[in-house]
């Protein structure tokens, strides 16, 4: 209890490193959207959040938010401050969201305790739950101000989890209940439901197969299965997918293939052997042959809907590239490499096959489910390093497991001849020598270990995961922080000193920051749900100024914002992204005129220098970013305008801007906000 | 005498009056000039080289309605043919025009004065002059006429002029480079909020604007950080706060602004803040501060009733303009009688209530309104009001409530059986439990009793006094039969509970009647010793069978009273 607690409050305070370095913010792209719908949320009510018609965004398009987002996360943060609020506790709603995720792991500490102690016992619990308090995979998506639907919905995947091994081991309707409502949790929070829905039937098939098909598992599918599904068609971005999408058939299919297997059993204990025979083989053929051509006929009439791209490229990992490339542009849906594995795991990685083998040393229903989990998920971690986090808490379970059972095993040795020594030594065993000295060291490997494993942790969390990637800091010469505020410079810029409906164009991955912190109209943002808008402004970026410009007048921009990071060294700008957006821009009809082999050079590579081939030279994302850049001196003994990014002197300096002029940039030259000129009032 | 070298416009005009009539007065009146009468944020007045302000009213004279007079009472009646000189202060801010109205970020600001050459007054004046400070030498034109005029370094000169009318008009223009930074805080919201237990929470809500020449063009950030232009653009500004000023902070709407120092010096807290970005012509920014400060500088009392003593604006920057001030004052819960006096006058508004943490009926807000001020506007109000000093206790015991009902709900959750239906197995097995448990200790105090007989048996032996024996014997056989009966009692309740444990009692207990019996026989076998019926050998033979014998025992029934549990 007391281990669980300091656990519980461990979690929550290692994730505050960024809140005290720095300060109370959101982090990242994607939080400040949900921030902002919190925000309104709060200030609107619920009706009005599910009506919401966001005209700030995909211009001139606009989205409907209260459809297209999960509002688990939104709900839940509103309900804490309406809560806090009733009670007079006047928290802003700012510090719920930053600090909505380190609570919410706390709370997952104390999910996994009891799910490991319902898969093995309370001491492997124990020991799970100090390891997901503080594992970097998990921390690097919950820590304070990291305010993203994964904080809560690993909560809710562990909370399913442990209720549906919990009504699997009962077989009661009450806790299969509890597991739906968890579903639905999950479901309204993250889209990664999509994983429990099809591990869920995957473990009830790998149960009927092999043969340990009970009513329990019956009961606890059957009421899952249904009210779950019935209940996640209430959150409207999800509406009829589950009965209709592939990603959700599995589910579907098992649930027949468990009414047919029930019915089949009763219909055994009923009948003779050579009777049976018969009516099985029949009824197996008749049911693959209806089930077949259901599913043909359902996905010729477009009843079924295809796999998703995302869901696509899970499968053949090398699907996005070649078709989707707005898909593989994000980074957090690259392969996993091995070195990433081990930094978010470290230990975990070894210890982790050893809990398997105690699995399958003990099998019963809920280790084979543990063991699926584990197996599922570490294929899917490797596929897309966002789903690391998937694999983090079912890593930190079977090495919980793992290492109890280790230390069992040898605490007992070294019990036993501890009493043997004091009492009498006529019982040492000599089929066993140096039983007492090989448990001393295994336990005091496993204790190094995990004192490491703890070092390591807070370590990564302290230096990789707890930096809010909106404010930046970098060692000065004299060792002090020097801390570039850039982009809130120029949000807040954008903010104050623009018109209120002015149209700022900027590449998708700032247009969520955009829209909550300067509150302007942007053209596409983190939501990526229309390529072909996205395209076209891949195009304006990657065209000439006067292409450009046609399409700039087309899409009505009044301003655009770049991120340049040549002056300070900081490599994600836009133009180390820039190859994605000339990709994406070509990958549409109306932009195949854009090929991305005219810009390389000759021998292929992507120069920014003189060197680079000359379209890249003059289209307008260049032009933009190194705007009287060639007159700059960055470093001592370089040349004017030399990148300190990619290293190279820039080979297109003196040149001027036709139809836009320079706004407003930052103090280190992060962001640079450009304005589209008016159309010449004679023409020229 | 004229100051318009910042972006504010001060008047200060030392009048020597005349009493010309017949009788003394008391007061006299000062005219605005028509083309400033719209700026004024403040007027003051008082004698010569003496430090007490006069009385200053805005009155109308009914033969010129479109002009405000102001009505200055003088500190003692003028007597006829005697005459005083009056010194009168007067700002005005946004009285200055920027020409050319848009400029690019290399060219230097440039702005135009438009005033009276005359004393605009309603009396008739005998001999006047007028300066003009501007805020360098680069006067770009100056009106010419009526002369004499002159121009040395940063000032013009205008007359002397004898003789002039009442209400006289001439154009005074004056165009000139003004670069001094045209800040103007278009809305600040105070909020000071009370807390009697010692602290009072400052914060500060503020949008600036800057009001000079707008931006014309591009911003060019590669020529503002090389050549050092932008003179006309505002980089950065102190903030004086009060000297007792703690937790300083500087956000905006999306976090923290990381660009402030803090200097402490003896009697103010400097705050030089620096926005986000350089302010140009035409650009804004909002921010806000807030800081905590001791309250006993700042609250009196007496009894129940107290007195806040602050300033209603505070500094923000040096010449500061500050169009619409807001002024909230959060008292603590419970006060009453609210009563302000203010040193100019205000527009209040709705009182509020305001909730925070703990509150039940909500802390009382007074909320104050006032329009253009300047630097000499920080000045200090004073609120009354009546304060229970009993009600200070409220909060701490809401607290202390919370918790008690917390664990009071704990404890009966813990006590109260809230299962639907009786368990009764569950029942059965924690009632044998209980049983079992009493049975385990009534049996180690029979084997403590046990410990008792060899003890009283060594005495016996050693001091050979048979009444000690016989009574420590009784007194224990007593406590050993009350433990014995104690037991059998427990076992027939365990065997009514229909536990197979009662079988296992049993057996300790026979065990027990046997070790009993071996007790009896050593008590006799020591008694024979004594009374010398048998030797030592015999009896130490006949005692060695019998304690092996009860050992075995003893082991025996401590496996049975183990196997209990």
């Amino acid at each position: 209890m007391l281990v669980l607690s300091i656990a519980a409050i461990l979690s929550f305070s290692t994730r505050l490193f960024s809140v005290l370095r720095f300060e109370s913010v959101i982090h990242e792209f994607d939080p400040y959207f949900n921030y902002r719908t919190t925000r309104y949320l709060t200030e609107e009510g619920f009706y009005s959040f599910h009506n919401w018609f966001d005209d700030r965004a995909w211009y001139p398009l606009g989205r409907i938010i209260g459809g297209t987002i999960y509002p688990g996360l939104m709900v839940t943060s509103a309900v804490f401050y309406h809560a806090l609020w009733f009670f007079n506790i006047t928290i802003d709603i700012r510090n719920v969201c930053v600090f909505l995720a380190p609570m919410f792991s706390s709370f997952t500490t104390l999910v996994t305790y009891w799910f490991t102690k319902e898969l093995k016992d309370a001491g492997a619990g124990l020991v799970a739950a100090a390891m997901i308090a503080i594992v970097p995979g998990y921390i690097s998506r919950s820590v304070a101000g990291s305010y993203d639907n994964e904080g809560i919905a690993i909560f809710c995947m562990l909370l399913t989890y442990a209720l549906w091994i919990k009504s699997v081991k009962t077989g009661s309707l009450f806790w299969s209940c509890l597991c739906a409502l968890a579903y639905f949790y999950m479901v309204s929070s993250w889209g990664g439901y999509v994983f429990l829905i099809n591990l869920i039937p995957l473990h009830v098939l790998a149960l009927m197969l092999t043969g340990r098909f009970s009513h329990r598992i019956y009961v606890a599918y059957s009421a899952v299965y249904c009210i779950g599904t019935i209940l996640s068609m209430q959150i409207s971005f999800v509406g009829f997918q589950p009965v209709q999408s592939s990603e959700h058939m599995a589910a579907l299919g098992v649930f027949g293939l468990c009414q047919m297997h029930a019915f089949i059993d009763y219909v055994r204990s009923k009948l003779s052997v050579e009777q049976f025979n018969i009516l099985f083989r029949s009824i197996v053929l008749m049911g693959a042959v209806v089930s077949l051509s259901v599913a043909a006929i359902g996905t010729a009439t477009g009843k079924i809907s295809p796999w998703t791209g995302r869901f696509y490229s899970l499968l053949d990992p090398s699907y996005a590239k070649n078709n989707i490339p707005i898909i593989a542009s994000v980074s957090e849906h690259q392969p996993t490499t091995w070195s990433s594995f081990y930094f978010d795991l470290q230990m975990l990685t070894i210890m982790f096959p050893a809990g398997l083998y105690f699995c399958f040393n003990r099998l019963t229903d809920a280790n084979i489910f543990i063991i699926m989990y584990g197996v599922t998920s570490i294929y899917f971690a490797g596929v897309m390093v966002r789903l690391m986090l998937v694999l983090a808490p079912v890593m930190c379970i079977l090495s919980g497991i793992g290492v109890s059972s280790t230390l069992n095993t040898y605490m007992k040795n070294l019990d036993v001849s501890r009493k043997d020594k004091k009492t009498s030594k006529k019982n040492v065993d000599h089929t066993y020598p140096f039983k007492n000295e090989v448990a001393t060291g295994v336990v005091f490997l496993v204790t190094a270990f995990l004192i490491t494993y703890t070092f390591h942790c807070t370590w990564v969390t302290s230096e990789a995961y707890s930096s809010p990637s909106i404010v930046l800091s970098a060692r000065a010469g004299d060792g002090g922080r020097i801390i570039f505020d850039d982009f809130r410079e120029a949000y807040y810029w954008l903010r104050h000193n623009t018109p209120e409906d002015a149209k700022v164009m900027s590449w998708w991955d700032y247009g969520y920051q955009i829209t909550a912190m300067a509150n302007r109209t942007i053209l596409v943002d983190n939501n990526t749900w229309n390529n072909t808008h996205i395209s076209r402004v891949g195009q304006a970026m990657a065209s000439t100024e006067d292409k450009a410009y046609e399409i700039m007048r087309e899409l009505d921009v009044n301003y655009v914002l770049v991120i340049f990071g040549g002056l300070t060294g900081y490599s994600s700008d836009d133009i180390n992204k820039f190859l994605w957006m000339v990709r994406i821009g070509g990958s549409t009809d109306r932009g195949a005129h854009i090929k991305e082999a005219d810009y390389y050079t000759p021998q292929g590579e992507f120069r920014i220098d003189k060197e680079g081939s000359p379209t890249l030279l003059n289209c307008l994302m260049y032009k933009m970013c190194y705007y009287r850049f060639g007159e700059v001196y960055t470093e001592g003994g370089k040349p004017t305008g030399y990148d300190r990014v990619r290293n190279a002197e820039i080979g297109n300096k003196n040149f001027d801007l036709d139809v836009l002029e320079e706004a407003y940039t930052t103090e280190h030259w992060l962001v640079r906000i450009y304005k589209v000129k008016d159309l010449d009032n004679r023409g020229a | 005498k004229i100051d318009v070298s910042t972006h504010l416009v001060k008047m200060s005009t030392s009048i020597t009056l005349e009493n010309t009539g017949k009788s003394p007065i008391k007061s006299f009146l000062y005219a605005l000039e028509p083309s400033l009468q719209n700026y004024l944020s403040i007027i003051t007045a008082n004698v010569k080289d003496k430090d007490e302000k006069l009385g200053v009213s805005q009155t109308t004279v009914a033969s010129k309605k479109d002009l405000s007079f102001w009505r200055i009472e003088l500190p003692s009646n003028l007597e006829p043919g005697k005459t005083m000189t009056v010194d009168v202060d007067s700002s005005y801010a946004h009285a200055l025009t920027p020409y050319p109205a848009e400029i690019t970020q290399s060219q230097k600001q440039q702005v135009l004065y438009n005033g009276n050459v005359y004393f605009f007054s309603p009396y008739s004046t005998k001999s006047q002059t007028t300066t003009v400070t501007t805020t360098n030498t680069a006067i770009e034109s100056y009106s010419k006429s009526p002369k004499p005029v002159s121009q040395t370094d940063r000032t013009v000169t205008y007359g002397p002029y004898e003789q002039r009318e009442a209400f006289s008009e001439a154009e005074l223009r004056v165009h000139y480079e003004n670069n001094s930074p045209f800040l103007t805080v278009t809305n600040l919201e105070r909020i000071i909020e009370v807390s009697h237990w010692g602290n009072i929470a400052v914060e500060e809500h503020i949008s600036m604007r800057h009001t000079g020449a707008l931006l014309k063009g591009p911003f060019s950030r590669y020529d503002y950080q090389r050549a050092q232009d932008g003179l006309s653009s505002i980089k950065a500004f102190k903030t004086v706060l009060p000297a007792a000023a703690r937790d300083v902070y500087y956000r905006d709407e999306i976090g923290n602004i990381s660009t402030s120092n803090l200097k402490e010096m003896d009697d103010f807290v400097e705050l030089e803040l620096r926005p986000r970005f350089p302010l140009f012509g035409g650009w804004k920014t909002q921010y806000y501060i807030g800081y905590n400060v001791p309250s006993y500088q700042y609250l009196f009392n007496k009894g129940d009733n107290y007195a806040l003593k602050m300033r209603f604006v505070d500094h923000i920057f040096d010449d500061m303009v500050v169009d619409q001030v807001t002024v909230k004052i959060i008292l603590p819960e419970g006060a009453k009688n609210m009563r302000l006096e203010t040193p100019y006058p205000v527009t209040q508004g709705e009182n509020q209530l305001h909730f925070t943490y703990l509150d039940t009926t909500g802390r009382p807000v007074i909320v104050i309104h006032k329009s253009n001020l300047v630097e000499q506007h920080i000045q200090d109000f004073q609120l009354h009001y009546t304060f229970q000093k009993l009600l200070l206790l409220q909060e701490p015991l809401i607290v202390v409530g919370a918790f008690y009902l917390l664990f009071l709900a704990v404890i009966v959750y813990v006590r109260l059986d809230f299962s639907i239906t009786k368990d009764e197995a569950k029942e059965s097995k924690m009632r044998v439990a209980s049983l079992v448990e009493e049975v385990q200790s009534a049996h180690d105090r029979r084997s403590a009793l046990y410990q008792s007989y060899d003890d009283a048996i060594n005495k016996y032996k050693s001091t050979k006094d048979a009444n000690t024996f016989a009574a420590t014997r009784k007194k224990v056989d007593a406590d050993y039969k009350s433990l014995t009966q104690q037991i059998s009692d427990l076992q027939t309740k365990l065997k009514n509970e229909g536990s197979d444990l009662a079988e296992k009692v049993n057996e300790l207990q026979v065990s027990d009647r046997q070790y009993k019996d071996l007790v009896a026989l050593a008590i006799t076998l020591a008694e024979k010793l004594v009374s010398g019926k048998i030797n030592k050998q015999q009896y130490l033979d006949n005692e060695k069978i019998n304690k092996t014998k009860r050992e075995d025992l003893d082991s025996k029934m401590e496996a049975l009273r183990s196997s209990l549990a």
